[in-house]
């Protein structure tokens, strides 16, 4: 595979690039924001279409999800059951690490747009709300929208909260006037006439609708095609947002990247899991998924050896257990304890690995959401990768700094 | 049938680990965990009395076959 790597513009932007030909950021290289005209420019009118060659699209193309959990998006047109669905983007991209949804919204909203409105054609909906965390997005969505004559179709609505905020489920509660909190009961959005998907989902469709379901298989792998997009950051050379073909190599990535002396890499994000930068992890949801991990919404996290990486791991794992929403009983008494645990091995306390593991067991799957779960998972795997880290510090330490490589807060 | 705890309402009083000993226990914040969640469709008495005398509403019976979640 050759490498083509183009720059963007812009110094104050999210730097984007790709590997393989650019299509959700096509046009990115040449221009800060696709305007209307810009963007037909780039990709061309969006043809029409109804549900039918929709779910024919959906179907031989596998578009699955592109928020986490994966989920086809033909299954969730389907579970609608021809009901007339309100369409929701959820651009609420609630993960620190990740970057992705916010660039697509800020520098190609168009492509998001068409998407939405293509879906919302086929299935009749009665309105389509684009829901976003940050004012930039909203400022760049609330244009576009002024710059099509359909984008008077289009509510844009501004959701605040936490990490959990943005979980499918809270979204539907918060834009339904609730609190933006994950319910207690498990119900699907599409019981309730919600057809919810992510950004980057909506704009790979508009990609597909255009391409059709051949051309847009040329690249990536037999059983998921296609592009991804990757929020790459860390200790990374060139950090950003980055299009590269599902199934590339995560060596690849990691040298185009200019990822120097990589000892760990975090993929999924913080419910994501830990691995050793093995080259030839495939970087698709069945490669992920192979080599124990998720790619879950695209994160991928370098952790190099000039920073403590057990460190990194107990200050992840503190803010995990402050963004609980404190609903649940095990999520908030059980996170903070993990957290006090993975700093008192950080310590070097003897016995804290056995805890922290027992209470990570102690907190999956017992909550409103995946939270508990994907802390736990998080947590557990970079115990079991960091096992030599960790027998140092049982041992006084590493002698390494923790610089915060992972980031967390606000950006 | 299955049983369910909605984790937003248990408040871990245990009066279900007290009725239930044999399908739940408490962890050690006090918050039950489940052993066995399916439950025959004509329930035991002894179920529905737990499911009854919780506090909070937080213990349930469902129909639900399958707890996927997304």
């Amino acid at each position: 595979m050759t490498a083509v790597i183009e720059r963007s513009v812009g110094g104050a932007l999210t730097p984007t690039w790709t590997i393989g030909a650019p299509r959700l950021l096509a046009g990115l290289d040449r221009h800060a924001v696709l305007d209307h005209r810009a963007h037909l420019e780039v990709h061309g009118a969006l043809p029409g279409g109804d549900l039918p060659r929709l779910l024919t699209l959906l179907d031989a193309s596998s578009l699955a999800g592109r928020g986490g959990a994966g989920f086809p998006l033909g299954a969730k047109l389907r579970a609608l059951r021809g009901q007339r669905p309100t369409v929701v983007v959820n651009g609420t991209e609630s993960e620190p690490a990740s970057l992705k949804d916010r660039v697509l919204l800020r520098r190609s909203p168009h492509l998001v747009v068409d998407g939405a409105l293509a879906v919302a054609a086929a299935l009749h909906a009665r309105r389509v709300t684009i829901a976003v965390h940050d004012r930039l997005a909203e400022q760049a969505v609330r244009d576009a929208l002024s710059q099509r004559p359909d984008g008077s179709h289009v509510r844009v609505e501004h959701v605040g909260g936490g990490f959990v905020a943005g979980e499918a489920r809270a979204l539907a509660r918060a834009l339904a006037g609730g609190p933006a909190l994950p319910p207690g009961r498990r119900e699907h959005a599409t019981d309730k006439g919600i057809l919810l998907a992510n950004v980057e989902t909506f704009a790979q469709l508009a990609v597909l609708v255009r391409m059709g379901w051949r051309r847009f298989a040329d690249t990536g792998t037999r059983a998921e095609p296609g592009t991804t997009l990757l929020t790459l950051g860390g200790a990374v050379g060139r950090p950003g947002v980055v299009e590269v073909p599902l199934g590339t190599p995560l060596g690849i990535v990691l040298t185009a990247a200019q990822a120097h002396h990589t000892t760990a890499v975090v993929t999924g994000g913080y419910h994501g899991s830990w691995h050793a930068p093995l080259p030839n992890i495939e970087l698709s949801r069945a490669g992920l998924a192979s080599a124990g991990g998720t790619l879950g919404a695209g994160v991928l996290l370098a952790v190099d050896d000039a920073t403590c990486a057990l460190g990194e791991l107990a200050r992840v794992t503190a803010w995990l257990a402050g963004e609980s929403a404190g609903q649940c009983g095990p999520c908030l008494f059980g996170l903070p304890a993990l957290a006090r645990d993975v700093q008192a091995l950080y310590q070097g306390h003897p016995g804290a690995v056995e805890v922290a593991l027992r209470h990570a067991r102690a907190v999956d799957g017992r909550g409103a959401c995946s939270h508990p779960d994907g802390a736990a998972r998080f947590v557990t795997s970079g115990l079991h990768l960091l096992h030599d880290e960790t027998e140092l510090h049982l041992r006084g330490g590493c002698g390494r700094p923790v610089l915060g490589r992972l980031p967390i807060g606000a950006r | 049938m299955k049983l369910e705890i909605d984790w937003t309402r248990c408040d871990g009083h245990g009066l279900c680990a007290a009725l239930l000993p044999e399908r739940i226990t408490r962890d050690e914040w006090g918050f039950p965990v489940l052993h066995n969640t399916a439950v025959n469709p004509e329930a035991p008495t002894a179920v529905r009395r737990a499911v009854a005398a919780c506090p909070a509403l937080a213990l349930r019976l469902t129909n639900e076959p399958s707890e996927s979640r997304r």
